[in-house]
Formats: C-alpha cells, structure tokens, sequence
C-alpha cells in the first residue's frame, strides 16, 4: 500500500444545491494498492530513517574538516568565535558548525532544485494536464529509478510527481529546522542529514527533468541524439539574437514554440537562439538547432560582447551582474523567475505591445514578466526590434584603445589577489601597456568570468573586456560540437554493461559533473574524459563539465562528442544533460542494483546503497564544483555509495569524507558466502576528496573505482589502469598496491614480474578469501546470508 | 599595520599568523626535533629567480634532513633530482593523519612542525585551517611567497626580490652551525 493522490472525474452532477459539469476531485494521500514490488523498509524515510546506514558511512568515511571561517555569526550572541576548541555562545563547537553549515548548503543546494522541479512540474500540469503519462518508450521501464528507490512509488503521470516533490518539500523543512541555534550537537548527525538532502536532490532533480522530458518531448535515453554546436565564436553576429541564462528551460520552449507559431523558422534562421549554462543544455533537447556559448564562466564576457538583442533570466547559476552588464550594452532585460526579480518591474498585466515598445524605444531597460507566454512573444519581438536599433552595441574597446586603458596600470597585483584562481591578471593586463596581449588573451581560457579583478582595481580596468579584445581571434575559432543531452540510461544499456561493471570488467563508470570553477581552464576536463574514454571506462558527463568537454579537438579535428559514441558502454562517451539530469547518472547505478541483479527498488535504499558501494565501480568527478547544487548533488552521491572527486577549489566546501587503509576494521564486510567478516583493503578508499591538480585526479579516478566484489580479471582489469596511470605520472608502483591485489591472478600480466617483486619486498600473503559476496550493512547481510 | 592575506577576500581570524623574516623561519625549522615538509604541484610552476621552486626546497632538504612528501604528483621531479619523498600521497591525506597527535609519516616520533611549500594558495589555505583548529599539537610554517593567516608562522607579502632574499636568509640560518 502506498500514498498517492486519487483523482475523481464527473461529467455531471446534479442535487436539490449544485450543479456541475466536467468536475474534476482530487484527493491527495489516499492509499492505493501497488503491486509492482514488494514495499521496503524505507519509503519516504525521514530524517533518522537512515541514520545508520550514515553512520555506517561515516565510521569507514570519516568527515575531515577545513573551516572556510573560524567564526559563526548566525545569532545576535555573535561572533562566536570558534577556535581550536572553543564553543560559542549557544555551546557548538567547530566541528558541529562545519556540519551545519554542510547541512545548509545542501539544503540550498537542494531546495534550489526542489524549487526548480515544483516550477516546471505545477507549470506543466496546468499547460498538459496532471494525467500525461509518463512513458519513456519500450526500452525504459524503470522510469525513475531514484523516486522507486526513495518515495516507493512507481509514478504514471506527472500528477504523481506532484505527491513526489511534497514529499521532498516537506523533507527539507524538517532537515533545514535543525540548523537553528542550539539545536543538533553532533556533527556526525549534521552529516546524516546533509546526506540525507543530498538524496532528496537526486529525487528532485529526478523529478525536474522526467517532466520536462515527457512533456517537452525530449530525447527519452537515444544515444544517438544530434550534434549541436557550441562556442562563442559560432553566433552570427549579424542576425538578431535571443540569449538565455540559467537553469530552467521552460522559457526557451515557449520562445522556439512562438517562432514556430508566427513562421520565424529554426533558430540560426531568422533570428538566433542561444544559451548560457544548463538553460542551454535543455534548449537543445528541444530544438538541436538552438546554439550553447558556453558554461557559467562566460556570461558576462559574452553579454559584453553585444551580440545578444534580448536578454532571458531564469533562475540558478545566473550572475547578479547579468542586468547591469545589460544595461551596458543597451540589451533588452527579462527576468522571468520569481526567484531573480531583480528589483525589476512586474509587467505581467501590460499587453505585449507596450512591454516590447518600453523596452526597446520606452528607456525601459528590463522588466520582470513571470509570464511565459507573453514573455516569448516579447523576447523575440523585442529582439527584432531592438536589433537595427542597438546594431550589437558593445563594450569591448578597440585594438587601439587596449594600451591606453591599460596605461593607468601601476601593477599593484590587487586583481589577481582578488582573482578566486589567482591568475596573474596584472602581468597580463600591464604587458598591455607595451603593447604585448599575448598574456591576456592565454587567460582567456582559464578566467572563471566573475568579475571580481574589475570590482579589485583602483582604475577600475575592466579587465573581461580587454580580455575578449585580446582573445578576440581565438574566440572566432571557437565552434565546437556537443552531443544534445539524452535523459536517461536505457534498461537495454544497464543489461548489456551490468554484468562487466559489477564484475569489474569494464574498469569504472566516471562522471564528469558539475560547475566551470576549474583551476586551470576546460580543457582539463576534457583531457580527462578523453582519457577514460579511451581506457574503455564509461563516461558520463552533465552541465558546465559536459560543454567543457565539447571544447577541444583532437589530432584529427574531432570534438570528443565526434570521437566516443554516445551509448552507455566500454569508451563511450554519455551527455545526459544539464545539472537535473545528474539523476540519470545516479539513477544508472541503481538500475544496475535493481534490473542487472534484481535488487528491489521500493523503499529499498540501504540495500541499493550497500550494493553501489561495494559492486558498481562509479566515481563522480567536479572537477570546477563551485555552487551549493553541486555540494548536494556530490554529497547524493556520497550516500548511495559513489565516491567523488573534487577539483582543488572544493576544499572551500569544507568537509570531505576520508577513509584510512590502515585502519583495517573499517574496511572490513560481511562475506555472504562464508558468514564471515572479511577485510577488503581500501576499495575504495575514499567517499569525497579534493585533489591538487590534474595528475592527482586521474589516479585517484582509477583507483576509487575499484570494489570488493571485482572478480580476478576485473580487478586486473581496473589494476592495469591505476598501476599504468600511478606510473606514467609517479614513475614507480603505487606504494598501496600490496593492500589492493587479493591473490596473484589479480595482478595485471603487462606488470607480474614488477608487482611480484614488490610483494616480495613487502611481505604480502594471499588473501584467505580473494572472492566475497560483499556487504558493508548488516541487515543487508542478514537478508541474504543463507549460511549456519 | 596588520598583514592582509594574500587572497585579499580570505579573512581569517581571531587566530592568525605571526609574521616571520627568512632568519626566524631558518631558525624554527633547524630546531625543531621532527619537522615534515610537504611540498606542492606549484613547486615546478613557481619561480624564484631563474631557477624552479623546487630547487629551494631540494637544497632545503639537503640542508636540513627531514622526511618529506611531494605531492601533486611532483614525486618524479624530486626523484631526479636526487631526493626520495618518503611516501606519495595526497595532501589532504596528509592533514588529515595530522590531526592525530601521534602520527608520524615515518612511523617515528610525532611530528612538531609542519613546512609547507608549493602548494595553491587557497588549497593551502584550507588545509592550514584545518590544522589550525583540529591539530593543535603541531606548529606550520608556509615558505611561500603569501602570507598566509592559517599558519601559525607566515611570510609576509613579498616582492619576489624579499622573497628570494628571505629564502637565502633561511637556508643560510639552517646551515649555520
């Protein structure tokens, strides 16, 4: 039995004081019966539901601590400050503030996407009805696998989704009450319900892009999506342009649905429909001739830039600035999401006529217009009209004017102190006053566009701008290729690959994910990528890393999206879209679980989870993870049992997950075959990490995808890689490979003679029990040891 | 006047670094009983004069004998140059073993003093702050060019001139007899 709303439908009814047609009841939480699977323990589970298969987590993956502040400045006892040891004012100590304040990010970080799928799911409702089904063709049955798993329902409509994401609100005000002042003392719980929000995300996320999928069209899991183009420098700058900025696409149907309408044709045609961040990413599911620029970090150069005649907020990663670079340039303004008004003007009452008239001839410079019809209808006529008026109008200067701007420049470096990445902004923008733009045209690539240089510099140089004039030939040449996002995984895919994840034959599934804050520009991303795609891992990618890896060629001229297929399989190479889509990616582990090895999904978490722990050997990579979505998204992960890496800017998330292969007991399971507790070494090591630099990355992806239940020729298989990656970058053996390799049929046969000597040299035995039937959780256990 | 830190948003306190010149750093390291010095991938990138980061820290080493781990994956480079890191590891790996008053890298006597060198600023930064509140046990010193609040002993902002003489200053003050 479950909860579901029930829905009455009666075409007329007649008594003694109503009369009615057409009437239509809907009943929320009525219990219905479902028989598709047995109900688990945990539906819907609240807070403390699964706090101990948390604290499981957190004794093998303990939380490690690096405070951004050493203070709390939350109530009026503040500032409290917390220093080695001190408690404030209310008696919390360091380690608890850093879980709260853990526990806050994912909370915004999922409430953001909460709020994001609550938006698109009531609007859709209303626009298709509550009864559209949701039908992701023959080769999906397991539609929403994270929703299964957590809410314990199998939803059939988009109304169903409606009682999913209640479930989800209702969840976060509860974890979100604990961070008030003098509430939980203990960081290990703060942790549990961080890891708690992080799962509701993925059901959220799960929830935003299954409805936008069905009522949209998108593609439903077709690996073989088209390829649409992506870069600043593929706009036709001549033609009238359309740009959208954030994360919910439901503005950009309307307007490609308007052009449609009124016969402007496809984007490129008549006028130009492009996007910035994950709003482009869905544009495109839509309609593959709308056109990508680029990740977050190149919103405020490119609206510099001029080329856009109309303007479109939505909502997530949107810069404050986006108006006031607007204005600048003299684009139109619309803000379209209640959550970034923007102080603008409600317009929504004003026909459309006056709105497009104020803001291309009226001096109106923006307005905030929730509705999205009309919003359509005037984005593109107000792009028609204001193009011939504003003819591009930008703020990037002149070749010539680039030495004067910079002639002001004493070198004080204040820029680059103020740079999140420390670039050398002032050596590049003083070689201008020699005339040298070599060195500000090479950040280009790795500038993360925030601005912070400008706001910095006592002249108040605007430092983007001279960088686009710089850059301003490479920029031309950036047209690249992205493969359009395709949803979710199919049931086919997850039968054809189950069986080698699980056993380790094929070495990992590797999720490039996540924001553009990367410590040397996107080409190493897509570095990475390519790599494990030519190891044959399969990679997955979604958002910002998934443009920044369409952004470089190889020797032949391929984009990576024209070099790997875009199936689910050994080196193929997965774009399943923008940040919401990250649920697909989760989701494929659990259908492994759920459809390779028929584990029941049905409030079924902790056995799902102790399953993706110990056989699927995933590992997420944020290589730029700089938003509060990104810490909820990663720390999802965490919970059902897929490691992250971070890039080295994750450290300001303050907390990672760290194991120790030296303490033994934690890395210990249950063997269901034998009944006894078994050691398994550190696979993998560790649950959520920063590493320094690239190098460092791709070891640690090698090596965090191993897993107890590898079979001998899938840990050789998975050993091959981190040995031949440790050496090419290390030049030696890893030093932990005695505490990975089981027996001598694990070790790599290009490596035998090498690794058996060092065994030698370090006194390593065989294992007693190479072969296990792995299980970190007891109950687990429990449920399937069939021994004395 | 107090010392900004180097990433100038990067606010620390009430707990922040005392400002040291290359003497007083040369002076700390040649003292203590069982210091470890963790060096970073900018090691290779950073330049003092003409010559390499890590050259400093190579001719620290073999001026002051210390185990030392090289990370962000510059093992090989110190390998080359004669010098053999006593393990490979990642920094927050590290740190996070730090926090245990006993723990040694060598398995030895527990560590007094922590040198860092070559690493990003603000991965540094975090690592530091880590140390700061969770291992209070250990003193650290940062050789880099910024000051670093977190530390307990810092550089000052240096011209790459004072930086290069305060280096000087300190292998001449760990050399002395």
């Amino acid at each position: 039995m479950e909860k579901r709303p029930v829905r009455f439908s009666l075409k007329s009814l007649e008594s003694a004081g109503l009369s009615a047609r057409d009437l239509e009841i809907i009943v929320g939480g009525i219990e219905i019966p479902e028989v598709w699977e047995p109900l688990g323990p945990t539906p819907m589970p609240k807070i403390f539901m699964l706090r101990s298969w948390d604290f499981k987590l957190l004794n093998r993956y303990k939380p490690f601590y690096m405070p951004f502040c050493d203070q709390c400045c939350l109530c009026t006892y503040g500032k409290c400050d917390l220093t080695r040891g001190k408690r404030g004012s209310c008696g919390i100590d360091m380690p608890t503030q850093q879980g709260r304040i853990v526990v806050l990010a994912c909370a915004i970080g999922t409430s953001t996407h909460t709020s994001h799928a609550r938006h698109m799911l009531d609007r859709l409702i209303e626009k298709f009805g509550a009864d559209t089904p949701i039908n992701l063709g023959s080769d999906i049955n397991v539609e929403m696998p994270n929703t299964r798993l957590v809410v314990g329902i199998k939803p059939k409509t988009l109304g169903d989704l409606s009682h999913v994401l209640s479930y989800v609100e209702e969840q976060i005000v509860q974890t979100i009450s604990t961070t008030h002042t003098g509430q939980e003392a203990s960081s290990l719980d703060y942790e549990s319900k961080a890891l708690h929000l992080g799962m509701l995300d993925h059901v959220a996320m799960e929830v935003a892009d299954i409805a936008q999928i069905v009522a949209f069209n998108f593609p439903k899991g077709d690996p073989n999506t088209p390829l649409s183009e992506i870069g600043m420098g593929l706009i036709d700058v001549i033609k009238p342009m359309i740009l959208l900025i954030g994360h919910n696409v439901s503005e950009g149907v309307e307007i490609i649905d308007y052009m449609r309408r009124n016969n402007l044709g496809k984007p490129g045609e008549i006028l130009e429909v492009a996007g910035l961040c994950c709003t482009a990413h869905d544009i495109t599911r839509y309609e593959s001739s709308a056109k990508i620029i680029g990740p977050i970090s190149h919103q405020i150069r490119f609206i510099r830039s001029g080329a856009a005649d109309t303007l479109i907020i939505d909502e997530q990663c949107i810069t404050n600035l986006s108006l006031i670079e607007a204005q600048k340039v003299k684009t139109p303004f619309i803000a379209v999401s209640d959550k970034a008004a923007y102080g603008l003007p409600d317009v929504s009452e004003w026909p459309v006529e006056k709105i497009v008239s104020s803001l291309t001839v009226g001096g109106l410079s923006g307005v905030f217009l929730p509705d999205l019809e009309k919003a359509a209808a005037v984005s593109v006529l107000t792009a028609l009209q204001t193009a011939p008026l504003r003819q591009k109008f930008k703020v990037i200067p002149d070749i010539k004017e680039l030495s004067t701007i910079a002639s002001k420049c004493t070198h004080c470096g204040r820029c680059r102190r103020n740079c999140p990445i420390d670039l050398p902004v002032d050596d590049a923008v003083y070689s201008l006053r020699l005339g040298d733009s070599s060195k500000l045209a090479m950040l280009h690539d790795l500038c993360l566009g925030c601005g912070r240089c400008e706001w910095e510099c006592p002249n108040h140089t605007p430092v983007l701008s001279l960088m686009m004039k710089a850059a301003e030939a490479k920029i031309k040449t950036e047209k690249y290729k992205i493969r359009v996002g395709r949803g979710p995984i199919l049931d086919t895919e997850i039968r054809e690959v189950g069986s080698p994840i699980v056993l380790g034959e094929i070495p990992g599934v590797v999720a490039f994910v996540g924001c553009a804050n990367y410590p040397e520009g996107g080409l190493e991303v897509a570095l990475m990528a390519r790599e494990f795609a030519r190891r044959r891992y399969i990679v997955t990618t979604s958002g910002c890393s998934a443009m920044s890896i369409a952004m470089y060629r190889n020797e032949e001229g391929l984009t990576p999206y024209e070099e790997f297929s875009g199936v689910f399989e050994a080196g193929g190479l997965v774009n399943v879209g923008s940040c919401v889509a990250n649920a697909h990616i989760s989701g494929a582990a659990i259908k492994i679980a759920n459809i390779f090895a028929r584990r029941p999904l049905r409030g079924n978490y902790e056995e799902i989870a102790d399953y993706v722990l110990n056989r699927v050997g995933a590992v997420g990579v944020a290589w730029g993870a700089y938003s509060q979505k990104a810490a909820s998204i990663a720390t999802g992960f965490n919970r059902l049992g897929v490691p992250v890496i971070l890039g080295p800017q994750g450290l300001k998330y303050r907390r990672m997950y760290l194991g120790r292969f030296e303490d033994k007991e934690s890395f210990t399971v249950y063997d269901a075959k034998t009944g006894r507790r078994v050691w398994i070494g550190p696979a993998p090591e560790h649950l959520i990490i920063s590493v320094e630099n690239r190098k460092e990355a791709m070891v640690m992806i090698a090596k965090l995808c191993l897993r107890p239940n590898d079979t001998t020729r899938g840990r050789m298989i998975k050993l091959t890689h981190y040995i031949d990656l440790y050496k090419k970058i290390y030049g030696k053996l890893p030093e932990d490979i005695h505490l990975l390799v089981r027996s001598e049929a694990d070790i790599p046969i290009t490596f035998k003679d090498e690794v058996l000597s060092y065994l030698e040299k370090v006194g390593w035995k065989p294992w007693e029990l190479p072969s296990i039937d792995p299980y970190y959780s007891e109950n687990v256990f429990k449920k399937y040891y069939r021994g004395g | 006047m107090a010392v900004t830190p180097w990433q100038l948003g990067n606010i620390f306190g009430p707990r922040v670094a005392i400002q040291v010149k290359g003497d007083a750093a040369g002076r700390m390291i040649k003292a203590a009983k069982h210091p470890l010095l963790i060096s970073g991938g900018n090691a290779l990138k950073e330049m003092v004069g003409d010559k390499p980061y890590i050259e400093f820290i190579v001719e620290l080493l073999k001026a002051r004998s210390m185990p030392f781990i090289a990370t962000g994956a510059t093992y090989k480079d110190f390998v080359d140059r004669g010098l053999n890191p006593i393990k490979i590891m990642n920094a927050v790996e590290v740190v996070d073993r730090l926090r245990d008053s006993e723990w040694s890298i060598d398995g030895k006597d527990p560590h007094d003093l922590v040198v860092f060198a070559g690493l990003s600023y603000q991965y540094l930064s975090q690592l530091l702050s880590c140390i700061k509140h969770f291992a209070t046990h250990l003193k650290t010193i940062c050789l880099d060019r910024y000051y670093h609040p977190n530390a307990d002993l810092s550089f000052p902002n240096l011209t790459e001139e004072q930086w290069i003489e305060n280096l000087k200053l300190l292998l001449d003050n760990v050399k002395s007899r």
